[in-house]
């Protein structure tokens, strides 16, 4: 199938129609994912997607679609009745459409190699029998994703991509006897998982391991003031804070504590923010045509950008600077285990399973899959265990962060230390 | 729609065809910032042979495209035969037809949706100057869906549901931004929620009275701490903390309920069931008559009086623990295939009278307003609270900051004293479990004992 074909016809429909700006963007995808259900190899679920997002601006009123079917009879349909919506929008000038980026992203394997899929499922029960026969493994899934995309606009833009990746799984609870852990996961995605053992990719063997230990569990007495470690699968709950604060609903909405601070300090200075726009799976443009480059949002502490999108730039007055998804933390000097002993009284944290934080940074949470600290040691599994503080505080807050490091796949995060926290 | 037809020769076959069209309008302080429809449709074919599952899903609805998907998804469970023999699963060959549509009010017009949305903005403007912002958000999805199984199910059906929020932003006493949110949800269309600047001004008022207070909320004591939960709170403490621990997939996964059927696991105040279509003679929110394998929807009693009676199914699981089918198997897009999820799921209402439940508390908290929850395999539950008072002697109090709260729910619903005989539904929302699904909670006010988050 042709989509760039397919995508410039669109977008003559829809400047012919009679809209002054438009885009189009289509994204054909095709997947292999073999499961694991209850410890067995269950299913093999192959599936074909495709998405178009018409997007149409006329008399600066805007509307938008998005199809599964590509034939152009649907797609005229399509462009009639978006006109007939878009003239009856409320009028705002700041809706434009990306002008003259160009760019062809061809990025990991294009196709699937069964036989590694396979493997690699085989691999992950290999090692529950072995290593970890009580974990549950509920759910995994070893899967092949491929997805072609092209986004055109009326003023220039031409951008496209052809993206495949590889990407492991594995959700469930170790039990024994009457007891069970709380459910555990993990999982991410790479340009290839041949060169190890699967249970050493995203952290999966750590973590089925971990959820053992989670079988029998305790809580602390009373309630303290203590310091967490924040593993890199929690490190995204504070960071999706953070990203939430600079983007175009808290900014529209003028509810972000950030609006007014790029340039100043919001976080400790061990806090290094990159983008990693090119991770595996990851397209580095944005669904409203710009090419993300690579940003570096957070440098010593520093807040360096805010990041509406076009729209939201145009609205706000704050400057555009086009981004889109996959994180990564800069490791610090000290190991995981020296930032261990370095903590007098509280957990490690692998999860923090809580509602999303106000817009203030306010927060409360479980913390799920965690260890206590006591004394520089790590102690037992905890269970009914809350911390409470705030994120703006927290990033503040960073004493140290690790040497090691998680990369899921998008999410490349280290261990943070950080004190001050709530215990209850 | 053409009629999908389940591959043949082998243990067991289905084919769905599944539209979903979906409608999203976000207007931020009078900025129109997303005005989309989308509409997915396609085919896609479920094979269960030599005990093991093939799927298979394209995106068109024509007969070939569904032979194709049929043919694909019979060679994926034959694809799985490399990992060797399984054991025969006797799985219910039960099957169910029939037609379940819906026939709501005539749609919204644009015109209609975007005159609406900029009569409320106006009034917020002039009502509540002290608020920073006033932001509207609507969604609603339809999902048509025909099945065909080679047990001989034929069945079409229809689910949608529409959601209407308001978001009020201000900032606190220390000027710092805060934010409440009001949601109205129902089946059907936009049209359905029959919304109007009459009908919202009382929840918008009430809404800003509540951010008011917030303003100058104080901090919970962290710990212990007596709570009325509200009816909002209690559905998805329902859904969240016992719904999830009752699925038979989560049983077999190891969940802690597995040994606890027929065992106290609440107070016996407690009894709540997950109703496949309707509730005292009234349709549900998300009705489901027949579930994605074809087999007939039905109520599924979790907790009875306090009791612990059954699970939710699907016909794999079922098959698995040797318990009846419940019609449980549901599938969010033609690309998904079913699983074991919740469909309309609620604490029983009691015979207690809210205003009482409250006056009767010395010292605890009333929890209105939940942001989401999460619950775990050991019951173990979380909800984020966005709105709640104290109360003192049997009065409301200052309003609280953000927290959560937390307990194990085979622990906390056995603290339960006194349920109220409120009964209050919605249906805005996902449950996320691979895929995620549209489901309704409901449930009257609880007074227990929980954990809260704070100081």
């Amino acid at each position: 199938m042709d989509i760039r074909k397919i995508a410039d016809r669109a977008l003559n429909q829809l400047t012919g129609t009679g809209f002054d700006e438009a885009l189009v963007a289509i994204t054909v995808s095709e997947q292999d994912e073999l499961n694991i259900i209850l410890n067995e190899p269950n299913l093999l679920r192959s599936t074909e997607d495709y998405s178009l997002t018409l997007s149409g601006i006329v008399d600066h009123r805007k509307a938008s679609m998005t199809l599964t079917d590509l034939n152009e009879g649907a797609i005229d349909n399509g462009v009639n009745e978006l006109l007939d919506r878009a003239k009856l929008s409320p009028q705002d000038e700041a809706h434009t459409v990306s002008e003259n980026q160009v760019k062809h992203i061809d990025q990991g394997p294009p196709h699937p190699d069964m036989d590694l899929l396979a493997t690699k499922v085989e691999e992950l029960l290999s090692f529950r029998a072995s290593d970890t026969p009580k974990m549950n493994i509920e759910e995994g899934a070893a899967t092949h994703r491929r997805s072609r995309t092209v986004l055109l606009t009326s003023k220039g833009t031409a951008l496209s991509s052809d993206v495949g990746a590889y990407s492991l799984s594995v959700f469930g609870t170790a039990s024994e006897g009457d007891q069970s852990s709380s459910f555990n996961y993990s999982g991410g995605t790479a340009n290839d998982i041949a060169d190890k053992h699967a249970s050493e990719y995203f952290g999966l063997g750590q973590m089925m391991r971990e959820t053992e230990q989670q079988i029998y569990t305790g809580s602390f007495d009373g309630n303290f003031v203590g310091d967490i470690l924040l593993a890199p699968t929690a490190v995204s709950s504070l960071l999706g804070w953070l990203l939430s604060q600079v983007r175009d609903f808290a900014l529209i909405a003028d509810a972000s504590v950030f609006k007014n601070r790029v340039g100043e300090k919001i976080a400790s200075d061990k806090l290094t923010l990159r983008s990693q726009f090119d991770a595996p799976g990851h397209v580095a443009y944005t669904e409203d045509g710009f090419i993300a480059e690579p940003l570096t949002l957070v440098e010593n502490g520093v807040l360096n950008f805010l990041l509406p999108s076009h729209y939201g730039s145009r609205k706000t007055g704050i400057s555009h600077v086009p981004n889109s998804s996959g994180w990564s933390v800069d490791t610090g000097p000290a190991g995981r285990d020296e930032l261990i002993s370095e903590i007098p009284k509280g957990a490690l944290v692998n999860r923090l399973s809580m509602g999303s934080p106000g817009p203030n940074g306010d927060f409360s949470g479980v913390i799920k899959n965690s260890f206590a600290i006591s004394d520089g040691k790590l102690g037992q599994a905890l269970s009914e265990t809350m911390i409470a503080g705030n994120m703006a505080e927290m990033l503040n807050n960073i004493v140290d962060i690790s040497t090691e490091h998680l990369d899921l796949g998008g999410q490349d995060f280290p261990w943070i230390r950080i004190s001050g926290l709530n215990f209850s | 729609m053409s009629k999908p037809i389940a591959p043949a020769g082998v243990d067991y076959a289905e084919s769905r065809q599944h539209e979903l069209h979906k409608t999203r309008i976000v207007m931020i302080d009078g900025n129109l910032t997303a005005n989309t429809e989308s509409t997915e449709g396609g085919s896609s074919a479920r094979v269960f042979n030599k005990g093991y599952w093939g799927f298979a899903s394209a995106p068109a609805m024509d007969d070939a495209t569904a032979s194709r998907v049929a043919a694909k998804a019979v060679e994926n469970a034959n694809t799985m035969c490399r990992f060797g023999r399984q054991p025969t699963l006797e799985m219910s060959a039960e099957a169910h037809s029939g037609e379940y549509d819906f026939n709501g009010r005539p749609p919204l017009s644009q015109k209609e949706i975007v005159d609406l949305l900029e009569e409320l903005n106006a009034y917020c403007k002039k009502e509540y100057p002290e608020l920073k912002s006033a932001s509207f958000m609507m969604t609603q999805e339809n999902h048509d869906k025909r099945l065909a199984t080679s047990y001989g199910s034929e069945s079409l059906q229809t689910t949608n549901r529409a959601a209407f929020y308001i978001i009020f932003a201000a900032e606190d006493q220390h000027g710092q931004p805060i934010e409440l949110m009001e949601t109205v949800s129902n089946r059907g269309s936009f049209a359905d929620l029959q919304l109007s600047l009459d009908m919202l001004a009382p929840r918008m008022a009430e809404l800003n009275r509540h951010l008011q207070a917030k303003r100058n909320a104080v901090a919970p004591r962290g710990g212990q701490q007596t709570v009325i939960i509200a009816p909002p709170l209690a559905g998805m403490l329902a859904h969240e903390a016992m719904g999830h621990p009752c699925e038979a997939d989560a049983v077999l996964g190891g969940a802690v309920t597995a040994n606890l059927v027929g065992k106290a696991v609440a107070s016996e105040l407690v009894t709540m069931v997950d109703f496949a279509h309707s509730y005292n003679g009234e349709e549900l929110m998300i009705p489901v008559y027949v579930d994605d394998e074809g087999t007939a929807a039905k109520d599924v009693t979790l907790i009875e009086k306090g009791i612990l009676r059954e699970f939710m199914s699907n016909r794999e699981t079922a098959a698995r623990l040797g318990i009846p089918t419940s019609g449980n198997a549901r599938a969010y897009t033609f690309n998904d295939e079913p699983l074991v999820r919740m469909r309309n799921t609620a604490i029983l209402p009691g015979a207690s009278k809210l205003a009482d439940m409250i006056a009767d508390v010395e010292d605890g908290y009333y929890l209105m307003r939940t942001g989401n929850g999460q619950a775990d395999s050991t019951t173990e539950f979380m909800f984020g609270i966005e709105l709640a008072y104290e109360i003192k002697n049997g009065k409301l109090g200052n309003a609280i900051t953000n927290t959560t709260v937390s307990g194990t729910a085979i622990n906390m619903l056995k603290t339960v004293d006194a349920v109220s005989d409120d009964m209050y539904w919605e249906c805005n929302g996902y449950c996320g479990k691979k895929q995620p699904m549209v489901v309704s909670l409901g449930g009257p006010a609880l007074r227990a004992q929980v954990h809260i988050g704070g100081e």
